[in-house]
């Protein structure tokens, strides 16, 4: 029975873990993960974790009571990937000069937080655990904090650090509105609504450059491209992430312009034996869409479900509709189905005020996509009604020779 | 035994949250027209089961997708770990008549219900 190793322990890199010993899994299964700490769930990072409710052991993605059968290796940098030639294991290669060999390979090294220039006191970033801990360190009560940014990360982190006390919050983002590119006018009308109602400030059209310090070397506020100042005690930025796979760099495994390692749409990388799921990945898929960029929860553990089936010789599961959500000012906005941008959008019920719509989005007269607003209900019935498709043939596996299975090695 | 709804309030394969129980619990009636009790809130994070899908007497978490039997409570899939607990149930009369569990409940950590 041949050996895996999963690079990353992250949700991607735990949940293949988990699916490989779900499905049967004999031989050696070794995960290396960069951080101390066991897998956790990173959303609720900028949520109830940000918020105080949660503990980090409340983040632990593995069952105290079934723990999963891993050798787990924390706080392993990884430098670099040596394909075996055929057959032979390939060695990853770890910074303290010692590799790990297996016949698989699956690559799970998820996304760094993108910065607005270098660390500094009063400026944070929502990643990690130890990032959300600064920022919950802050004295955020009675604090002006600034986050820069729209996307969900920057809008929940607005949210929360309003709930803590903070004495104002002003979001800096590019888009006239939040989310307006991505979900349309009714959603980002709807979510803007909401925030001024609980004291949010979105400054749409915000081009931040830098994160200005004061004196004492903290953080003072975020400079715009248009010269405004936005004077701050605390600055948040949410700004996205780029794949950590530089240490990829010099191996066979192709990776796109930003490092997304390209996959087929079963996670195979060019290299056989050689997969790759979660953030830093980017799957040929022709459901979710081809070489779509994951990034989502969901992405990680369809990913890890595929690959760890593909790995051991089991039927696929099933493609299901992308899907994602997040929670501000308590409201629940999930999102299913496929957005390539472009849809229309047409109210099905709810209004903007009421911060309840109920969203459909059609592409070329067709239904691709549900937006709800505390509409879980609806949103699960249409994920539900979604029949799921089968996989499509293998596109890079097919021009690079076969993949390795399991039965194979 | 507690009188929490009428058959009249439910829907076939739907969940029916009643919160005037702490914590709430969710009243499910299936296709097939069996009426099951369980805890409303996911173990996982915080999510009204009743809001989910309920399929071969399994329903689905609508915001992360585990699924608990709505016979034994037991979870059968990620990210989930822990199981609901099953509140007896009965139709009389056509009210839902449902026995509380006296088990401790497995809530999300850091929800609570006043």
């Amino acid at each position: 029975m041949s050996d895996v190793v999963v690079v990353g322990a992250g949700l991607a890199g735990f949940h293949t873990a988990a699916a490989l010993r779900r499905l049967g899994h004999q031989g050696g299964l070794t995960v290396l993960g960069a951080e101390e700490h066991a897998p956790y769930d990173r959303p609720p990072l900028s949520k109830a974790f940000l918020g105080g409710s949660l503990t980090a052991a409340d983040l632990a993605l593995d069952d105290p009571d079934a723990p999963l059968d891993v050798v787990w290796e924390r706080g392993v940098r990884v430098v670099g990937l040596q394909a075996g030639a055929a057959g032979a294991p390939h060695r990853v290669l770890l910074a303290d000069g010692t590799d790990r060999r297996a016949e698989h390979v699956v690559v799970a090294t998820g996304a760094d937080a993108v910065r607005l220039g270098d660390h500094m006191p009063g400026a944070h970033v929502l990643r990690t655990i130890e990032d959300a801990e600064r920022l919950r360190a802050e004295r955020l009560a009675g604090a002006r904090v600034v986050v820069v940014g729209d996307g969900f990360v920057a809008l929940e982190a607005a949210s929360t650090v309003v709930e803590l006390g903070a004495a104002s919050v002003v979001v800096a983002g590019p888009e006239e509105r939040p989310l307006e590119r991505r979900y349309g006018p009714e959603l980002a009308a709807s979510l803007l609504a909401l925030h001024a109602r609980r004291g949010v400030v979105c400054r749409g059209g915000a081009r931040a450059v830098a994160v200005t310090s004061g004196a004492d070397g903290r953080a003072a506020g975020v400079m715009l491209a248009d010269g405004t100042h936005l004077d701050a005690d605390v600055v948040v930025v949410g700004i996205g992430a780029r794949p950590a796979t530089a240490w990829l760099a010099g191996s066979a495994v192709v990776r796109d312009a930003t490092g997304h390692v390209d996959c087929d749409a079963r996670g195979a990388t060019s290299v056989p034996g050689v997969w790759a799921v979660g953030d830093c990945a980017r799957w040929n898929d022709e459901v979710r869409g081809p070489m779509r960029c994951a990034g989502h929860w969901q992405d990680a553990l369809d990913h890890a479900a595929t690959v760890a089936a593909a790995l051991v010789g089991a039927p696929a599961p099933a493609v299901t509709e992308p899907y994602c959500w997040s929670e501000q000012h308590g409201v629940m906005v999930q999102v299913a189905g496929h957005l390539a941008g472009g849809e229309r959008a047409t109210v099905l019920d709810g209004s903007v005020d009421g911060a309840d719509l109920l969203l459909r989005y059609d592409r070329d007269g067709e239904e691709v996509a549900v937006l709800g607003m505390n509409r879980p209900r609806e949103v699960t019935r249409w994920r539900r009604s979604r029949r799921p498709r089968p996989v499509p043939t293998p596109l890079v596996a097919a021009e690079s020779g076969p993949t390795r299975s399991l039965e194979d090695a | 035994m507690l009188r929490v709804c009428a058959m009249t309030d439910l829907v076939p394969g739907e969940g029916l949250r009643i919160d005037t129980v702490v914590p709430p619990i969710a009243v499910f009636l299936t296709e097939e027209g069996t009426v099951h009790a369980i805890d409303d809130t996911c173990t996982h994070q915080d999510a009204s089961l009743a809001a989910g899908w309920v399929e071969d007497c399994r329903v689905e978490c609508p915001l992360h997708a585990s699924t608990f039997s709505l016979l034994t409570g037991d979870v059968d899939a990620q990210p989930a770990k822990k199981p609901v607990r099953v509140h007896a149930a009965e139709v009389r009369d056509g009210e839902v008549w449902v026995r509380l569990s006296t088990a401790a409940p497995n809530l999300p950590p850091g929800v609570t219900f006043a």
